[in-house]
């Protein structure tokens, strides 16, 4: 059962949707996208058709992401049990919507370009979320992400 | 033969020196009837003397036998050709590799000896010259993990892209010219013009990322709303329609515009057309579907900005940075507050469409202040007047306000609250728009229109 947030979890997914030929169809993703959990940052690349690579990343990488998506880590275990429970994120509970609710927002960027592949990609990097739907993620401490 | 007294015109003289072709090719060429645009046309695509020389050797010359490989000695037995037929093709300055590759495309040795005396009497006339015609050969794009884009076939001369194209005719980048083609009318010559490094990927990525509304869209999750609801999407989606349609209308007389050497532009410009068109397909559905139905016409002060645009980089700067930032931000909204998982669908994709375009716009607004930095005042006078035109829309058009309210709002009862979130949606809109121009090395922080700064609370 992968732990979020690790490197683990995040492969998982990734291997998900590379074997699901509806992420495929949903067409090219260029992006690199940072997952920003309280002090844990994880940096994921997905390149043509599928996700290419997951890693843990630094606050000073996140200057060459594309955006990172960022909240606390109560909303991102929100988010998560959301689509666990639905099968997919809800109407209030896609990234787009977060993103809204937020007052920093959640896709967040150095470059006012760059950022706005959060829109272009939008419906694969949901895809990729709801992925999770497909798996048991058992949650870290607060304490693993806060240290 | 060729004339040897034929006269050179002093612009080719001058053209042939740069691209250091001897005068004595020249005026073999010209005596073998080239004209002088044509010649000139050649060298600009790059084609050398030595390709020059064995091109008019095959067209007359005469001169020993040269004996063929003995691969190709083999091709020929296969494909029929006498030996003797290969060695006078050589003689003539036929290259092996051409050869080789008219014997696999099929070229018959009774084809080919008829090229070679011009064509025989009662025999049918070839014209197998257009077989030599001097572009860069040999080219072999590959696929990459995308596939084979536009990007991937953008290589050796058919990936310079000239600052300013030099052909009025539809002739393709990379083919050689012909003489008296009729122009095709374009206006756009000058690369910065149209330009972004951005077109060829982002062409690739429409093409890719394209959906279909008929089928797609999860049309029966759409249940009936209370009338006022109801009322307030169908207006937004008639505002968002009409719009689309005139984004569509407008680039579709700027497409004719742009001349072929920037075909990359032309391409992604196609794509953003299709995708207004399904965007007006979309909304009108959306307004059709659920017992409700069109509403009012918009004011339209905002689209004659775009509509009466004199060039191509206003009508760009104004239509996808400015217009474009602030219907993706109400693109952004109605994925927020759709009631159900169609809009949802409508309005994610929709969004990802609309953020393609914008990709072009500010890149194509950078590309152009990097290599014209004194176009810098005059995009700010664009932007003066689109925005203007913009705060003229949101003093007369209170339909598309006021239905955007309700919508978000969730009823006419909540009126106030929606028109909180209305300017919510707009201060995004905008912050992003200055967002993108700061990145486009156009910062307008301090030139925003007062009536529009008073959204971002500055």
């Amino acid at each position: 059962m992968p732990t979020f947030p690790s490197v683990e979890w995040f492969d998982t997914i990734k291997d998900i949707v590379n074997n699901d030929p509806a992420f495929r169809q949903l067409g090219t993703v260029d992006a690199v996208v940072g997952i920003k959990v309280e002090h844990k940052i994880f940096e994921v690349t997905f390149e043509a058709f599928e996700c290419t690579k997951v890693r843990e990343a630094s606050e000073n990488d996140l200057r060459d992401m594309d955006f990172w998506l960022e909240q606390s880590y109560d909303q991102w275990k929100d988010m998560l049990t959301n689509i666990r429970e639905h099968g997919a994120a809800d109407l209030s509970h896609t990234l787009n919507t977060i993103d809204l609710n937020l007052p920093e927002g959640f896709a967040r960027s150095h470059d006012g370009y760059r950022r706005d592949a959060f829109y272009r990609f939008n419906q694969s990097i949901q895809d990729f979320f709801n992925a999770s739907a497909k798996i048991d993620t058992q949650f870290a401490p607060m304490e693993a992400v806060t240290a | 033969m060729a004339n040897e007294t034929a006269t050179i015109p002093d612009t080719l003289r001058a053209k042939a020196q740069e691209k250091h072709w001897p005068l004595d090719l020249v005026q073999q060429a010209l005596g073998a009837g080239a004209t002088a645009e044509q010649l000139i046309g050649y060298m600009d695509q790059g084609v050398s003397a030595d390709q020059a020389r064995q091109f008019l050797a095959a067209q007359g010359g005469a001169a020993a036998a040269v004996e063929p490989s003995p691969e190709l000695k083999a091709k020929a037995e296969q494909a029929g050709w006498p030996l003797e037929l290969v060695q006078r093709a050589l003689s003539m300055g036929a290259a092996e590799e051409d050869l080789a590759r008219y014997m696999d495309m099929g070229v018959t040795a009774e084809q080919a000896a008829q090229f070679m005396t011009g064509g025989g009497a009662g025999a049918p006339e070839l014209d197998l010259s257009w077989m030599q015609v001097p572009t860069e050969w040999n080219t072999r794009a590959r696929p990459t993990k995308h596939g084979l884009t536009l990007q991937g076939i953008n290589i050796g001369k058919y990936g310079e892209v000239p600052d300013v194209w030099e052909y009025q005719t539809e002739m393709p980048r990379g083919a050689v010219p012909i003489a008296g083609v009729e122009g095709m009318g374009y206006s756009i010559y000058q690369k910065q013009e149209v330009w972004s490094d951005a077109c060829a990927p982002l062409y690739e990525e429409a093409i890719q990322r394209r959906w279909r509304p008929a089928t797609d869209v999860p049309w029966t999750s759409i249940e009936p709303l209370p009338d006022d609801l109801e009322r307030a999407i169908c207006q937004v989606c008639t505002h968002l329609s009409e719009k689309a349609q005139v984004e569509a209308d407008v680039l579709g007389r700027w497409e004719p515009e742009i001349s072929y050497g920037y075909h990359e532009v032309k391409l992604y410009l196609a794509t953003v057309i299709f995708e207004d068109a399904r965007a007006v397909e979309v909304f009108r559905k959306r307004a059709l579907s659920n017992g409700g139905g069109l509403g009012l016409q918009a004011p339209g002060w905002s689209f004659r900005s775009v509509v009466d645009a004199r060039n191509f980089s206003e009508m760009a700067t104004i239509q996808f940075v400015l217009q474009d930032s602030l219907t993706l931000a109400q693109y952004a909204y109605g994925e927020k507050y759709a009631r159900n998982a169609a809009e949802k669908y409508i309005f994610t994709r929709a969004m990802q469409d609309k953020a393609r375009h914008i990709a072009y716009g500010i890149t194509h607004l950078k590309y152009t202040l990097l290599h014209r930095t004194d176009r810098r005042e005059e995009f700010h006078r664009y932007l003066d007047k689109g925005e203007g035109m913009l705060v003229m829309d949101d003093t007369k058009d209170s339909a598309t306000r006021e239905a955007f309210a309700i919508y978000f709002g969730g009823s006419r009862e909540n009126i106030a609250e929606g028109l909180r979130l209305h300017d919510a949606m707009r201060r995004r809109g905008l912050e992003q728009y200055l967002a993108r121009l700061k990145w486009a090395t156009l910062g307008r922080d301090d030139r925003l229109h007062p009536g529009l700064r008073a959204f971002i609370g500055q």
